[in-house]
């Protein structure tokens, strides 16, 4: 027989050699899957993508600003650019690099595959609103064409990926830009926001912790070179300059009403009361979206508290005649109107 | 071909505008198109059905509901249900279960016996037919079918009374916690019924991800099969620790300890499932609370004994019946001087011990993977097989039982079992893979051979490690 102290040992030194190999995020099987990412179709992939980006959006791309995007050295990227030019994807004009018609479509092709995914991701799973970016990183350069329209049939060939950006067609076709930066909005001005840039990945968590999502409404209420200050959906908001351009706005049409005062969000309903539904808030997307809807929580209608649970969090409320118990995390997204 | 040409092109320019349609009018239209749906609905509704004026202000339904899921009656009520129905189950199944096993076992299988051999079959026969596969047959009935009948219908009234969604309401908040939806509290306490009903149950849950969750965790609920089994040995070895009057109360502890760790394996491995590998399934939330209604006896009976009993119990069968034929072909196949299952149990003991096992046991949960049932049967044969016990059990290959718990005592001990023995079997039998039943009910409810795969061996990696843990520990401090 194995002595016990011994035989603990060993399944120590197993069970630490499995966690070396299978830990998320710092295990050797995370960091090679990591390391993949760094192959040449993946930077050139990457390349093509921020060269494109900048020619939507009118700004100037230098090979600087493609080192500091794909995080490799100024010479590697200098590097990759005359292969992308040798490829015939890029061409080197007067005022900085073009893409060519080749790496136009060439970069269209990775992009859709990115916001389908995210789309997917966003529609389809439960995979948190910081995640979608990185995943889709890795599933533009993975995906077939083939797989890439099966999945796009199956999500209902969308047309804007989660963060409000356009999805390219098969074809290649994008609408152009729209909207202005909120930071060009005047005091008192109302606007919708309808794109929230998701790069670089810290700034775009800052934004959806602050409960910031497309479709929200927005008032500017005063903006200096220190801070700009505004409210969304009638929630006072204080951001820096900087992470308030990632926002994108779009005006708002005249029928559309103005929010003034905070959303009162059904979870300021107490037991007995009743309310109108106002909306469901944009954040709330995909399965759970479709589950209320499906179940007649659309505006105008009438919601009441009825009961809460024994250990305190999902509280029932009927519904269109039917008693239909909702978590407290779910309720917060729903706004309603007390009479 | 040339009208052909332009079709296409046709087709292509209204696809065309069709995008740059979609593109202006944003990602609004499917809620647009919801809420008008529902607009119209509720304007035919106003003009063409009438509903009486006043509600009532006292409503029944909302006063019970208040009692229900009061703070302060709410769970209290939850357990003493579910301990009335569990004595309910436990005791009423007692007499009817040692009337069928007198019957199928004391009765028949000689009888069969004796018309085996007057029929002239040669001995290897009658012993793979009658001690084989009737005996492992009549034994999943003796066990299995009476608390199933019992079990289920009451389960099925609750249900159909409109008392177990509450259950599951008052329950969601914990089972949040552990990533998972309030429903599984119900398909949780049908697994302590039938683990296999219990996995039918989880068709309740509406969301993917919570419905795999729950399906993967039903395991960790002990089953009926598992419940005789748990109790036997801790009689044997916790009820001996204490003096005789408080024997019961120690057995009771015992198992009612394994059973609360089942559940918290229950909601540890719910947690860990919906934080790594089910992170990204797609989940939403909601509980329907139905009206009460009285619940319809008659057919609530039917359709529980039907629908739930008969069907989980001829899975049962058909899969215990070829086990009983392997059981007796190990037993009874010789290579040299010893059986099958000797040799196995002799190669296997080693790392059985070093488990704080043995061969015996390790044999007995391969062989008897169609159903918990048998494991107590087939250890008995195996030990007194490979222990060469005389005066005891019935032959090679014979499955039996002992009427008395000191009689299997006896048996275990000159097995070579001890506490230590004791302890990790009670833990094995709630952490190893679900019987074959289960494992095809997961399949046909799934649909997905990965995750089958999960939820068979995963229990089973976590008992080999909690047992080898507890095994050494065990030691270190003995």
């Amino acid at each position: 027989m194995i002595d016990p102290a011994k035989a603990l040992m060993l399944f120590g030194i197993i069970a630490a050699v499995a966690a070396l190999f299978f830990l998320p995020k710092i295990g050797l099987v995370a960091r090679w899957k990591r390391a993949r990412r760094g192959m040449q179709r993946v930077l050139i992939e990457d390349a093509l993508k921020h060269i494109f980006d900048c020619e939507y959006k009118n700004i100037h791309c230098t090979t600087e600003s493609i080192a500091g995007t794909l995080l490799i050295p100024t010479d590697q990227a200098a590097e990759l650019l005359t292969r992308l030019a040798v490829m015939g994807l890029l061409s080197t004009g007067d005022n900085g690099v073009h893409l060519t018609a080749d790496g136009r479509s060439y970069a269209l092709r990775v992009i859709r595959v990115h916001r389908l995914w995210e789309r997917y991701l966003a529609d389809e799973t439960s995979v948190p609103a910081t995640e979608w970016h990185a995943s889709a990183e890795l599933a533009e350069h993975t995906l077939t064409a083939a797989q890439t329209e099966a999945l796009a049939a199956q999500i209902g060939n969308p047309h804007f990926d989660p963060h409000g950006d356009p999805i390219p067609t098969t074809s290649g076709e994008i609408p152009p830009k729209v909207g202005r930066s909120l930071l060009s909005l005047h005091s008192g001005e109302f606007a919708v926001v309808t794109h929230i840039e998701d790069e670089p990945e810290t700034v775009f968590a800052q934004l959806t912790a602050q409960g910031l999502h497309v479709g929200m409404q927005v008032m500017m209420i005063e903006r200096n070179n220190d801070r700009v200050r505004f409210a969304a959906n009638g929630e006072e908001i204080v951001l820096a300059p900087l992470l308030a351009n990632n926002l994108t706005v779009a005006p708002m049409t005249e029928e559309e009403q103005r929010i003034t005062a905070p959303l009162s969000p059904l979870t300021t309903l107490s037991v007995g009361q009743e309310a109108h539904v106002l909306s469901i808030s944009k954040a709330m997307r995909g399965h759970q979206r479709r589950r209320l809807m499906d179940l007649g929580v659309v505006p105008g209608t009438m919601i009441r508290a009825e009961m809460t649970s024994a250990s305190g969090d999902p509280t029932a409320y009927s519904i269109r005649g039917a008693l239909v118990a909702l978590r407290r995390q779910h309720a917060e997204m729903i706004y309603i109107k007390k009479d | 071909m040339k009208n052909e040409t332009r079709q296409t092109n046709g087709t292509d320019a209204i696809l065309s505008t069709a995008n740059t349609l979609r593109w202006e009018i944003g990602d609004n239209i499917h809620d647009t198109l919801v809420e008008s749906i529902y607009t119209d609905a509720q304007r035919i509704a106003a003009r063409t059905v009438t509903v009486p004026e006043s509600r009532p202000a006292f409503s029944f339904d909302r006063q019970l509901d208040r009692l229900i899921t009061s703070r302060w009656f709410g769970f209290p009520l939850m357990f003493l249900m579910l301990a009335v129905v569990f004595w309910l189950t436990v005791e009423g199944a007692n007499v009817p279960s040692a009337m069928i096993a007198s019957l199928l076992v004391d009765t028949v299988h000689p009888w069969l016996r004796g018309a085996f051999s007057v029929l002239g079959s040669p001995w290897w026969f009658t012993g793979l037919m009658v001690d084989g596969v009737w005996l492992a047959m009549a034994w999943v009935i003796s066990v299995m079918l009476p608390p199933m009948a019992i079990f289920f219908p009451l389960f099925t009234l609750l249900e159909d009374f409109g008392y177990l969604p509450r259950v599951a309401f008052n329950m969601d908040s914990l089972f949040r916690r552990a990533g998972a939806h309030g429903k599984q509290s119900l398909s949780m306490t049908m697994g302590f019924g039938c683990n296999a009903a219990g996995v039918v149950a989880t068709r309740i849950i509406d969301s993917p991800r919570e419905r795999l969750i729950a399906i993967i965790t039903n395991n960790f609920s002990l089953c009926n099969g598992r419940w005789p089994t748990q109790i036997l040995i801790a009689s044997i070895f916790f009820g001996a620790l204490v003096p005789a009057h408080l024997a019961g109360l120690a057995t009771a502890g015992a198992v009612v300890a394994v059973a609360m760790l089942g559940i918290f394996f229950t909601l540890a491995v719910s947690w860990g499932l919906s934080n790594t590998v089910l992170k990204g399934e797609a989940s939403a939330f909601s509980l329907e609370l139905p009206p009460y209604r009285p619940p319809q006896l008659w057919q609530t009976l039917y359709t529980s004994l039907i629908d739930r009993t008969a069907i989980v119990l001829w899975r049962a069968i058909v899969f215990a019946a070829p086990a009983g034929a392997v059981i007796w072909l190990v037993s009874n196949i010789h290579i040299g001087e010893l059986s099958l299952a000797e040799h196995f149990i002799n190669n296997a003991d080693p790392f059985g011990i070093l488990l704080g096992l043995n061969g015996v046991i390790l044999l007995a949960y391969i062989i008897a993977i169609p159903a918990n049932e048998i494991v107590i049967p087939t250890v008995l044969m195996l030990t007194v097989l490979s222990a060469k016990l005389t005066g005891v059990g019935d032959g090679a290959g014979v499955m039996f039982e002992l009427d008395d718990a000191s009689g299997v005592a006896d048996v275990l001990r000159a097995g070579g079992w001890t506490m230590l023995t004791g302890l990790n079997l009670m833990l094995f039998s709630l952490l190893h893979n679900p019987c074959s039943t289960t494992i095809y009910t997961i399949y046909k409810e799934t649909k997905s051979v990965k995750w089958t795969a999960v939820a068979t061996v995963l229990p089973v990696l976590m008992g080999l490690v909690v047992c080898f843990l507890v095994a050494q520990v065990y030691r270190l401090l003995a």
